[in-house]
């Protein structure tokens, strides 16, 4: 188990909270005022509150919470010693101490750099190439909700980090890691960057129908909306039709070969929207697994809480949040696949005493440094 | 320098995964994806395909086999015949000494060919045996199919994207297969730590649907704790204002902007020529310009709509506003951007070279692992057969005649 210290900003929050499920001592260092995300809304219980942010309640989750003005010389200096204890660090470093300087230092550390990260989230997207694929065909290119790219380019940092824990533990080597938050994203743009370079063809974006397979797509049903893959084999197509029992799909022979499903696709798929009208949503998805065919609910983060998959697996774990109450909180993918346990996230400031304490501080100088605002 | 202290030296800038086997059984893309990253940081990745039935995209008959560096990059390719007794033997004995498996046939298929992990557990406790399936392999949904698209909106990425009211809003790439091959990777990464210590291996079942949901983990505690949903918000941001997506002159041409502070705002207004907006009192405040949102829209869209976004991008960048022109692939393959990430890479069957992703960080000790073009079907299988397993050349030939090796 490692000694991490978290000062990321949002594009790498998400890094220390999977480092934190997979058991390692993740502490975030946060200004005496509190973290910038913990005032991101929406908030448990609806009203702001620096402890309830939702996007701090889980990113923060499972990790311990020092503050310090670590901008000041007397900061700097406490996290000289905190950094001392540690076995790594994601960025940025406090101003006045650069990663080559602190790695010269102490060389055992891995220090988490980022780069190219000067920039709002819409704009970053936009910039990706993403953007243009994500919206309604025509209409006008969406931001991913949720800030889910913070999320995305966390995962990067996490499993850059890994990487260099791992190196640190095999070999007793420390480094300095740069993460470039940009191409962060730009790598998920790989498929159609390599589609135009290799045939010219520029994607799009296809809203809520399916982008590869052709009859795929999300389906309003009388209840709610519904998602729908046929794979694209003949028999699979056969047996998708008579269960529809459509007579103008049945029809068309052409429809029969992949290259005709292909090409007529959107006719295709105005014809189940019309079908599924009439439909039950649940009863649609259990009816098309049962066939094999890939289907599922579409779905809020709202449905997610009483979904009957999560809740079997254990993802969904009862925690006590301070002022909130009991919570079916989300456990986190690492922490599901390693079997450990969910966590909330810190009260501001809770651990800077005890961690005060274990860097040798005592009493009076604890004091000393609250009363001077330095922590 | 010494022999002991020059190998201690390559050892000591070794890439991160340098001297790991990983025994790859995935297929389509997350799995792929997943142990493209695990070559990436240096492991050897053997991925065994075969000829006995073709994957829909590798093999066509009369043309030469196409194999795309984003699945086929940076690994060995091993042909086996899992269908044939001695071809599902050979699967054993390599996983017997391999360090990790990862595999993502759907329920049942890998127990089928005595290749689950109790299987294979007595004789490789040490390996780190990792399913990734859409739902994971226990609960009510475990034998459901899963597809990228269907988890985005399992998830509910497509229903938290877009503005109240929208269809179900989509990315329209494998956008879930790289979440979940990615916290794989990450759950490989920390487990070789906890090996390292423990010195035993682990069964891994992943589910990609909770990986994609972890995403959207905070939507999902506060719809716990408050009983609802929060709102769609399209474009908008809870702390800028205007922020959003303007069409640009042309068809699909468009420009983002999202004004942070006050004198952002001032600036735009000076800039799209409506200075009695940076003048009017409701518009003063973060929190006016939000409720009057569609006013100010309205506005910044008659001044876009007539100019080409690289100018529009051109003069917020110069008015010191944040601001993009929303590009498609061929805008970003031809920018700067794609030389720092990308690189051309030849694959076999396309005659373009196919461009590539490299890892998105590097680190100043470990070697970087260069892009190496996709291996044919079957290219390493003898070599493979010879390395990990010792077989000789008779052996493997003796194989191939028994049509265990296709």
């Amino acid at each position: 188990m490692a000694r991490i210290l978290d000062l990321a900003p949002h594009s790498a929050i998400y890094a220390g909270r999977l480092l934190a499920e997979a058991g390692h001592d993740v502490v975030r260092v946060e200004p005496p005022g509190g973290d910038a995300i913990r005032r991101l809304p929406p908030y448990l219980g609806g009203q702001p509150n620096i402890e309830l942010g939702a996007y701090h309640q889980f990113f923060n989750a499972g990790k311990r919470s020092f503050t310090l003005d670590a901008a000041s010389s007397e900061g700097l200096a406490v996290f000289r010693r905190l950094a001392v204890t540690a076995d790594a660090i994601i960025g940025p470093l406090p101003p006045a101490l650069t990663p080559d300087t602190l790695h010269a230092e102490q060389p055992h550390l891995v220090i988490a750099v980022l780069i190219n990260d000067d920039i709002e989230e819409i704009c970053r997207y936009a910039r990706s190439g993403m953007m243009a694929l994500t919206g309604q065909p025509g209409r006008v290119p969406m931001l991913m909700g949720g800030h889910v790219l913070y999320a995305a380019t966390g995962l990067w940092v996490g499993v850059a980090m890994a990487s260099a824990l791992l190196t640190q533990q095999l070999r007793g080597v420390g480094q300095i890691l740069t993460v470039d938050v940009q191409q962060c994203i730009e790598v998920f743009n790989e498929q159609a960057m390599s589609t135009y370079a290799t045939t010219g063809r520029r994607a799009d974006r296809r809203g809520h129908r399916g982008a590869i397979t052709p009859v795929s797509g999300a389906f309003q049903a009388s209840d709610g909306w519904w998602m729908l893959s046929v794979p694209n084999t003949a028999e699979r197509w056969y047996r998708f039709l008579e269960w529809v029992q459509d007579p103008v799909l049945a029809a068309n022979p052409s429809y029969a070969q992949e290259d005709g499903r292909e090409a007529a696709k959107d006719v295709i798929l105005d014809r189940i929207e019309k079908w599924s009208m009439s439909l039950k949503m649940r009863e649609a998805v259990e009816t098309a697994q049962s066939q094999g065919i890939t289907s599922t609910p579409v779905q809020t983060p709202l449905d997610l809480v009483n979904d009957p998959q999560l809740t079997h697996r254990g993802f969904l774990q009862d925690v006590a949040i301070p002022n909130v109450g009991t919570v079916a909180a989300p456990a986190g993918a690492i922490a599901s696949l390693l079997g450990r346990p969910a966590s909330r996230a810190p009260l501001l400031g809770e651990h800077t005493t005890a961690l005060l304490a274990e860097l040798g501080y005592d009493g009076p100088e604890r004091l000393a440094l609250f009363e001077r605002a330095v922590v | 320098m010494s022999l002991a202290s020059a190998s201690r030296h390559r050892e000591r800038t070794a890439p991160p995964l340098d001297g790991v086997r990983v025994l790859d059984f995935t297929h389509i893309v997350a799995g792929p994806f997943c142990t493209r990253i695990l070559a990436d940081l240096g492991a050897e990745v053997l991925h065994v395909e075969t000829r006995s039935r073709t994957e829909g995209m590798g093999v066509h008959a009369g043309r030469q086999e196409r194999r795309d560096a984003r699945v086929h990059r940076n690994k060995k390719s091993i042909t086996l015949n899992l269908k044939h007794e001695r071809g599902q033997a050979i699967a054993a004995r390599l996983a017997s000494v391999a360090d990790v498996l990862v595999e993502n046939f759907s329920s049942g298929v890998m127990r089928r060919l005595h290749l689950d992990y109790e299987s294979l557990r007595p004789s490789n406790p040490s390996l780190i045996y990792v399913s990734m399936s859409g739902f994971g392999h226990t609960g009510p949904r475990r034998d459901w199919t899963s597809m990228n698209m269907n988890l985005q909106g399992y998830s509910g990425l497509m229903l938290v994207t877009g503005s109240e009211g929208d269809p179900p809003t989509s990315v329209s790439n494998s956008w879930n297969d790289f979440i979940g091959g990615l916290h794989a990777s990450f759950g490989i990464l920390q487990v070789l730590m906890e090996r390292q210590a423990n010195g035993s291996g682990m069964y891994l079942d992943l589910s990609q649907a909770e990986c994609s949901i972890s995403t959207l983990g905070p939507l999902v505690l506060c719809g716990a704790a408050n009983g609802e949903n929060a709102p769609r918000l399209g474009n908008r941001s809870t702390s800028a204002a205007p922020q959003g997506c303007y069409p640009c002159a042309g068809g699909d041409e468009w420009c983002v902007i999202s004004v942070q502070t006050n004198e952002q705002w001032t600036a735009l207004c000076q800039l799209i020529g409506a200075s009695e907006f940076g003048r009017d009192p409701r518009f003063a405040s973060f929190t006016g310009r939000l409720r009057y949102h569609d006013e100010i829209d309205q506005k910044i869209r008659s001044w876009a709509v007539d100019l080409p976004k690289q100018e529009v991008e051109a003069r917020l960048t110069a008015a010191g506003i944040p601001g993009e022109r929303v590009r498609h692939a061929d805008e970003v393959v031809e920018s700067d951007d794609a030389g720092l990430g990308f690189h051309p890479l030849r694959a076999p069957g396309f005659e373009k070279p196919d461009l590539t992703a490299l890892l998105p960080f590097t680190l100043s000790v470990s070697q970087r692992v260069p892009p190496i073009s996709p291996a044919t079907t079957g290219q390493h299988t003898h070599e493979a057969l010879s390395d990990w397993l010792g077989l000789t050349a008779d052996a493997i030939d003796d194989l191939e005649r028994a049509g265990a090796l296709v």
